[in-house]
């Protein structure tokens, strides 16, 4: 996951938040506190329920906690179109 | 470090150790450098010492954290498994199909046998290997 376009706000949030932490996030999610950290690090990019959860615990919609990078998604698109087509 | 990445971690070291120690007696063993009953009771003896290293290693870490032990495999962890796994299976393949070729070389089933534990051995090697890649750089 080195090249992760997915960028999220869930550091600014949970000091939002009153200085949540990783723990009371994981519990909240129901994962591990290394699982939210890696998110934050964007070494990791949840799935599709976590992401819905993180968003929840906020009480912000998804797209206030994750981004699609800089990167627009139809570029994005097209380079993994090229490396499929090489495979 | 989470409970996992220790688990991890223990894993292989300790394979890296034991099974060493375990694939060096036996080619003492193929040398005729040691007798081959000693040489047996050497290696029963290191495989115990793995089952003991492994209990005592995960039991203690697992003291540490003990809600984390219990608590089930969240989707991240079970990802960097299933990866991990797979690397280590196409790893056994080729092993597997070593000791097939192996028959050409020899034909002592003992030999074979060796082989075809080195093989899981260093699967198992690979798959913790991969893990710890994985919870240290990312998945």
């Amino acid at each position: 996951m080195g090249d992760c376009a997915i960028q999220n706000h869930i550091r600014r949030l949970r000091f939002d938040h009153g200085e949540m932490t990783q723990q009371a996030l994981a519990d909240e999610i129901g994962v591990t506190r290394q699982t939210v950290n890696a998110i934050e690090l964007g070494k990791y990019s949840p799935s599709l329920e976590v992401a819905f959860r993180i968003a929840a615990v906020f009480g912000v919609p998804l797209d206030e906690v994750f981004r699609y990078g800089d990167r627009p998604i139809d570029s994005a698109g097209a380079s993994w179109r090229r490396r499929t087509r090489r495979a | 470090m989470s409970f996992r990445e220790k688990s991890a971690w223990i894993s292989f070291v300790s394979i890296l150790v034991v099974f060493g120690a375990y694939f060096w007696n036996a080619n003492r063993i193929l040398q005729g450098a040691v007798e081959t009953h000693r040489g047996f009771v050497i290696s029963v003896g290191l495989l115990a010492a793995f089952v003991l290293i492994e209990i005592v290693l995960h039991v203690t870490v697992a003291m540490q954290a003990p809600e984390e032990a219990l608590a089930p495999k969240d989707e991240r962890e079970q990802l960097i498994e299933l990866k991990a796994t797979r690397v280590a299976f196409q790893v056994l393949v080729v092993g597997a199909l070593a000791g097939v070729a192996m028959m050409h070389i020899t034909r002592s089933v003992w030999v074979m046998g060796q082989h075809v534990l080195l093989a899981i051995v260093f699967a198992e090697l690979v798959k913790f290997g991969v893990q710890i890649r994985y919870f240290r750089g990312g998945v």
